[in-house]
């Protein structure tokens, strides 16, 4: 690895602080699990001249429930997610995506916030998240402010942090706490494989009608970035919940995404997997629905 | 240089090293502890598992900066002068290795495994193994070896017959 200066961040704001001081005259890096950045490094022609350690900074390690929705700091572990009680309540699909990132040690290590900026299209924490809409609090020297996690990836390993910025944190919306969602990848192995494809379905129910009510689909490795599936959701909005609409929407989902072919998996063989997962996710999320209305969640919007 | 002190299988230790030096290379070599292996260097492996608070991770992606104050235990940190760890008797016992390269990971992450969660089912061990690479033995010994030593952890007779 090139070498470089090394700055331990007590908290958020002096981490804020301290790339404030070094991002204007050198090239910085943020180290928070490292899992994905160090692997990087040891590979890397052109090394960063300082790197920003955040992983001691524990106001970003909450999970909580406020006012806006479910607060996830950015620095929470693949490991926290899989074990928070507020999580596995709401959201098992969150635990489900968690739980195929890596291995048992990547996940103790690596973060939430950390696989979103790293911003790979497989990421298998976005189609859960961007299926939930979430909303992500970026932290500068100049405040604080909240984008649209859609609006946060610009490409392949890119977002829209600046070389001063940091990722705070990730906020679920109040308003699809707890709908029902259900995340699906595949790849080649269980463990410490990349998804070829991975999806994320979500949806409220209206009970009376038997109708879908703001279906969202989330798409992952199928484009340069993780994307939603807006003809497949448009499709769903105030149909019919049947099988035959939900295989439907499976297929239509296919003409939103643009994946290519590599070595993993060929465009073709990814489109099939679009349609399969898409049906899948969307069978399995109209499962839970069902099961938690049985257990006494109203499954209504704003429950 | 990085001025780091932490606790490593018991012991306080400090050194004095380039920030660039990973958690593995602090541990092969300045303290010479070289039961934790290079293998991959990027995390695939598993090779370099240590139990860094309580839980197993890849002391190849640390950075010393990071593990300031931790409490690090190696494979070292298991057995002492008369007596093996039981999971190391267990892996002897099994024949659970063959060139012993993934070992010390494998070991280390099947500790914590057991730390946690004493009495795992096969499905559970699988997924504790599933960073730790072997490509020699296979994992059915280790797996046969791991549920062994659960059983003499939590204080009851191990089955020992071997499976082949």
């Amino acid at each position: 690895m090139k070498s470089f200066e090394f700055f331990a961040a007590k908290d958020s704001s002096d981490a804020v602080t301290l790339l404030a001081q070094h991002a204007a005259n050198a090239k910085v890096k943020i180290i928070a699990g490292g899992t994905d950045l160090l692997a990087d490094l040891k590979f890397a022609a052109h090394g960063p001249d300082v790197v920003v350690d955040i992983s001691h900074v524990d106001d970003l390690k909450n999970i909580t429930l406020t006012e806006q929705g479910l607060n996830i700091g950015a620095l929470v572990t693949h490991t926290q997610i899989m074990r928070s009680p507020l999580i596995r309540q709401f959201f098992p699909a969150l635990v489900d995506a968690a739980h195929t990132i890596g291995a048992v040690q990547t996940r103790n290590l690596g973060t939430l916030g950390g696989n979103l900026v790293t911003a790979v299209p497989s990421m298998d924490s976005g189609p859960t998240l961007m299926a939930l809409e979430a909303i992500v609090t970026i932290a500068g020297n100049g405040g604080r402010r909240q984008v649209p996690l859609n609006e946060f990836f610009v490409g392949p390993r890119k977002t829209i942090l600046k070389p001063d910025e940091l990722l705070a944190e990730i906020i679920i919306p109040k308003q699809n706490l707890g709908k029902p969602t259900h995340f699906l990848k595949f790849g080649l192995r269980k463990g410490q494989a990349l998804a070829l494809v991975n999806v994320a379905a979500s949806f409220w129910v209206d009970w009376e009608k038997n109708v879908f009510l703001a279906p969202r689909i989330g798409l992952g490795a199928v484009a340069p970035k993780v994307i939603r599936a807006p003809q497949a959701e448009a499709y769903l909005e105030g149909r019919t919940i049947s099988a035959e609409a939900m295989a439907e929407a499976g297929r239509v989902a296919v003409g939103d995404a643009k994946p290519i072919s590599d070595f993993r998996a060929s465009a073709e063989y990814r489109r099939h997997l679009v349609a399969v997962l898409t049906k899948r996710a969307l069978e399995s999320a109209w499962t839970l629905a069902q099961t938690r209305r049985l257990e006494g969640w109203n499954g209504q919007r704003n429950a | 240089m990085v001025n780091v002190t932490l606790r490593v299988n018991g012991e306080t230790r400090s050194a004095s090293v380039p920030p660039e030096t990973t958690l593995l290379r602090l541990l092969r070599d300045q303290f010479n502890l070289t039961g934790s292996k290079l293998g991959c260097d990027v995390g695939d492996c598993g090779a370099c598992t240590v139990i860094v608070d309580g839980q197993p991770v890849n002391s190849c992606l640390m950075l010393v900066g990071q593990v300031e104050g931790r409490e690090v235990l190696t494979i070292e940190g298991l057995a002492n002068a008369d007596h093996l760890y039981p999971l190391q008797k267990l892996f002897e016992h099994f024949g659970s290795l063959q060139c012993g390269f993934c070992g010390p990971g494998v070991i280390m992450s099947a500790k914590a495994l057991l730390d946690e969660n004493p009495d795992p089912s096969t499905e559970e061990i699988r997924d504790a193994l599933g960073g730790n690479l072997c490509r020699c033995t296979g994992y059915t010994k280790m797996i046969e070896a791991i549920k062994g030593a659960s059983c003499i952890l939590r204080g009851e007779e191990a089955p020992l017959v071997k499976s082949a």
